[in-house]
């Protein structure tokens, strides 16, 4: 029974890794550029079919393929702020919300006319067989990808919150024009924003569907992670290692023990309803930024 | 702005909505011509105005939250569904006539409005636009797991034709009628409301709700009354939707739907009801393009076959949306009124 507990909420916590993983994605194009991405799950199948069409349709070796993928994915990362940010700076919020939605659907389609929507088996970069240690039972992906998370989030902490370029991308978050007056280049900030995200989605990709199989739906683990971000706060990457963890956590014991009494699908659904109270209570998140805002 | 000579001498005449006698005659040709449209076009072009009839209640509606009191909305489908969902409950269960379904409709979805209006006073931008989110996945998870003897659940929900005395409204044309009455009633209750005090309140809102608060507005009640209003409208929709598909189903509310509104509402214009109206025409008439020559696109490329259509659908919404905002944020409104003020300035620039 305890170690039954345990198990789901071990599982949950890496679940929820995975989460802040992909969260990461909006947090990182959002600390450079103040534009919240809405369309980080469609970037994270684009990663995917690019790592898929590299490695298995072309037959690259792994290592190879992986380091191909990255490259484009940084390239239309480029393009993306090239041909759409770089005429938006200082717009509304509105307009960059509706851009990045935008965004999605126009990936969504392209990625259906270019790739089709039939299922595809990803490779297995990360072995299949899972971890046991006494009596847990742990996917060895989310093993990994707990592992990638906490990597990821102590180096992209460490470059937004101590190195000089960052600080001056931290500057772009919160104003365009003071940022500017600064003599910080916003342009440059959001095409290394945008970049970055291309590498994360490709990173993600692999350890969200290593061995499974990839169709354009797997672009919903994109909304999955928004309350992840929500709960850290759109500014905090440390904060969202422990945000994953609670509503992962959260998330596989109510799929354990909720599910079977009210019979029907509470976990898919918990998510959000921590995310509008969170919303609600304390919209910032826990280790969001405090704007003050003047007339 | 008006054409010259013209000069308002009261206010009555200054807030008049038609201005002029020209106006007052493209308004009686524009409605004469209206009235005569179903028995000049096919049965097909028919279900196809009826749709655009109720979605442009919708977009209206939306029009008020997002382009007049600046609330982004993302969940537009899903007030559409409370209305919907709401009309077909009166009248299944309680047997209600459609006179009465249809308002209570409007008015379930305008009570879900009224909560997530209560989020937007104290949160904004895209905080409140994740809110509206959740209201859409929420929606979806309430009608799938509430028990289907209640609102059908997956299977959804068949109605009955609405009914008025002696009159049945089961064939489209009737429709059509009962449609435009509805869609004139409500565009005519939108003018009359933002140019009421509660309109140049939205407005104020809109553009700084910092400053509307030290001038004295209502802040939190304004958000709070513009999704009441706009839920409202799209549950009055989603009603009227509910009786011409005469079954209703939580796939017909998606996220993807309230980003159709929304291309719509742009593509007409932000803060404008008649570009509401134009938006949902034009962007309805490409929809439908797209479903009927989604068969000859399939030649082209056959790999997609039936999914053809779905996916340029998302490409051309994707487009649209983007190159709106990035090229014409203002809308086709903007380039019409820009128009319209050259031509009656003409030969003078200014």
């Amino acid at each position: 029974m305890i170690i039954e507990f345990f198990n789901y909420a071990l599982n949950g916590a890496l679940l929820g890794l995975l989460y802040s993983l992909v969260a990461m994605g909006f947090v990182v194009i959002y600390r450079a550029s103040k534009v919240f991405n809405m369309a980080v799950g469609e970037m994270l199948v684009v990663g995917a079919f690019l790592v898929w069409w590299a490695v298995q349709s072309r037959g690259m070796h792994p290592a190879l393929g992986i380091g191909v993928a990255l490259a484009i994915s940084v390239l239309i990362g480029l393009a993306i702020e090239r041909l759409l940010f770089r005429r938006l700076i200082g717009e509304s919020v509105f307009s960059m919300i509706m851009v990045t939605i935008g965004l999605l659907i126009l990936m969504r389609g392209l990625v259906l006319l270019i790739w089709g929507p039939q299922e595809r088996q990803f490779p297995a970069i990360i072995p299949l067989a899972p971890l046991i240690v006494g009596e847990l039972i742990v996917p060895r992906s989310l093993a990994a990808g707990g592992i990638i998370a906490v990597v990821c989030a102590a180096g992209l902490h460490w470059f937004f919150n101590r190195s000089r370029a960052g600080l001056a991308m931290s500057a772009v978050a919160e104003d365009h024009q003071i940022a500017l007056a600064m003599g910080i280049s916003v342009r440059r900030s959001i095409a290394f924003a945008w970049a970055l995200g291309g590498v994360l989605s490709v990173i993600t990709s692999m350890v969200y569907l290593s061995g499974k199989s990839l169709t354009f739906l797997s672009f919903e683990i994109g909304f999955a992670a928004l309350p992840v971000a929500l709960l850290a706060g759109l500014e905090s990457i440390g904060g969202l290692l422990l945000a994953g963890i609670i509503v992962g956590v959260v998330q596989g014991l109510t799929a354990a023990y909720i599910d079977p009494l009210i019979g029907g699908n509470a976990a898919a659904v918990v998510p959000y309803i921590f995310m509008l109270v969170v919303l609600i209570v304390r919209p910032t998140g826990m280790f969001g930024w405090k704007r003050i805002e003047r007339v | 702005m008006d054409p010259s000579g013209i000069f308002s001498t009261s206010y009555a005449s200054d807030s008049a909505l038609v201005r002029t006698r020209a106006q007052w005659l493209a308004l009686a040709l524009f409605g004469a011509a209206l009235l005569l449209y179903p028995w000049l076009a096919s049965p097909r072009l028919v279900a196809v105005a009826n749709l655009m009839l109720v979605t442009s209640i919708v977009v209206v509606g939306l029009q008020i939250t997002t382009g007049y009191a600046g609330q982004i909305n993302l969940g537009q489908a899903a007030f559409m569904g409370v209305g919907a969902y709401g009309a077909s409950v009166v009248e299944v269960k309680f047997g209600l006539p459609f006179w009465i379904a249809v308002p209570a409709g409007g008015v379930l979805a305008a009570l879900a409005g009224w909560a997530f209006g209560l989020t937007a006073a104290r949160i904004k931008g895209f905080y409140l636009a994740l809110t509206t989110i959740a209201a859409q996945f929420l929606f979806v998870f309430v009608v799938l797991n509430l028990p289907s003897s209640w609102l059908g659940g997956v299977n959804g929900f068949s109605l009955q034709p609405a009914r008025l005395g002696p009159l049945v409204f089961d064939t489209d044309r009737a429709l059509y009628y009962l449609f435009l009455f509805s869609t004139a009633v409500m565009v005519f209750g939108a003018f009359g409301i933002l140019r009421s005090r509660h309109g140049r309140a939205f407005v104020a809102v809109r553009d700084d709700d910092v400053a509307a608060g030290m001038m004295g507005i209502d802040v939190p009640g304004t958000k709070a009354r513009a999704f009441v209003l706009g839920a409202f409208y799209a549950g009055i929709g989603g009603a009227l939707w509910a009786y011409q598909i005469r079954f209703v189903s939580v796939d017909q509310f998606t996220l993807f739907n309230s980003i159709w509104f929304i291309a719509m509402m742009i593509v007409g214009g932000l803060g404008s009801i008649v570009g509401a109206l134009i938006g949902t025409v034009l962007i309805r008439i490409v929809q439908e393009s797209i479903t009927t020559l989604g068969p000859d696109l399939i030649e082209f490329i056959p790999t997609l076959s039936s999914d053809i259509v779905f996916a340029s659908m998302n490409v051309f919404l994707g487009l649209v949306i983007t190159g709106f905002l990035l090229l014409e944020p203002k809308g086709l409104m903007h380039r019409w009124n820009i128009f319209k003020a050259t031509y009656r300035l003409w030969p003078f620039p200014h």
